[in-house]
């Protein structure tokens, strides 16, 4: 049976339109994030991985917003038309990174988090979903290999070391309240449209992080729930609009050229 | 101006240069041929750098080896090997 939103309802389907909302514009910001440390990048080839990475990040934006059209809203209002009060990145996204350790643990966190909500879409009975999950999947894969290279490098040197640290101990717990945030995401499991509870997706994130940042940072460290943090929009999963600043940098200024 | 000494371990990730031999094939018919040869600091960078550099193709399969363990049976210029009495 061809799959159709219409089937869903009210609370499903808005539950499901906040959480693809959430991953599609935190890989919008994230896409900048690359775009705009590509001459941060050590080498050539590294400047090539994070124009494509740019991208792949894009792209896995794009595509998601396209299917967010299928929620009833206008292509052009999704990419052009929303302010700063209507971009739903996470937080963690919103402050830009002090050194290349900050970039790496960042940008590290922010695919292993989108990527954990993404993957709960892999068996979703919209093929089409499923589809881009596993796409997106696949090109995640060299996005968190990239880090993990770097991350590799770093535990080499102590002055690395504390610097990946501190940004960790900085960004983790945003990354954590972004993913365990997902209010009402439950209902996405009931209703099939993930195989996976949002506790659990949560709970695998903070496992996959202690794990691969134990070479620099205690599991003490990042234990414990997510902070709580004022101004709380449950519907855009962040506190507080996005910073005016952060958003004259991520909008496209020319139509023409987004396409 | 004084120029910026470049650190070469802690910004570009090894202390001597390490390289790597890139083949790959389109179908599994193909033959696994060498496409090319990157640098890269380790292993994980090595094979991010083949993906995003060697991307003319969709390959069917994509591979990297450390040119260090390829080992000579003959090279350019040179007799095969033979075993010394």
């Amino acid at each position: 049976m061809r799959f159709s939103l219409d089937g869903l309802d009210g609370a499903t389907r808005t539950a499901f339109e906040n959480d693809l909302f959430a991953i599609a514009d935190s890989k919008f910001v994230l896409g900048n994030w690359y775009a705009r440390c590509i001459l941060n990048g050590r080498s050539l080839p590294d400047f090539a991985a994070l124009t494509a990475m740019t991208g792949a990040a894009y792209g896995h934006t794009r595509s998601l917003w396209q299917y967010l059209v299928n929620f009833g809203h206008n292509y052009g209002w999704i990419e052009r038309g929303r302010d700063a009060t209507g971009i739903r990145s996470m937080n963690m996204l919103d402050g830009p990174p002090a050194d290349w350790a900050d970039f790496i643990a960042t940008t590290w966190l922010a695919e292993q988090a989108t990527w954990m909500a993404v993957s709960g879409y892999l068996y979703c009975p919209d093929r089409a979903l499923a589809g881009l999950a596993e796409k997106i999947g696949e090109e995640t894969y060299f996005h968190l290999k990239y880090a993990e290279g770097w991350m590799e490098i770093m535990s080499e040197s102590a002055a690395d070391t504390r610097a990946f640290a501190k940004a960790m101990e900085k960004r983790y717990p945003l990354a954590l309240a972004w993913l365990a945030g997902a209010k009402g995401s439950d209902a996405l499991k009931k209703a099939g449209l993930r195989n996976i509870t949002n506790t659990k997706l949560t709970k695998a994130f903070a496992a996959e992080i202690e794990q691969g940042a134990a070479w620099a940072v205690k599991k003490s460290a990042l234990s414990g729930s997510p902070p709580k943090m004022p101004g709380w929009i449950d519907a855009h999963r962040r506190a507080a609009p996005l910073p005016d600043a952060l958003f004259e940098a991520i909008r496209f200024r020319d139509p023409e050229a987004a396409h | 101006m004084k120029r910026k000494k470049i650190q070469r371990k802690r910004e570009i990730g090894g202390a001597t240069p390490k390289f790597y031999e890139v083949f790959a094939r389109q179908t599994s018919d193909d033959p696994l041929t060498h496409v090319g040869s990157i640098e890269a600091p380790n292993d994980a960078l090595a094979e991010v750098r083949a993906w995003y550099i060697h991307d003319e193709h969709e390959w069917r399969e994509l591979c990297v080896v450390p040119t260090a363990a390829i080992i000579a049976v003959t090279e350019r210029g040179k007799n095969v090997k033979i075993k010394e009495v």
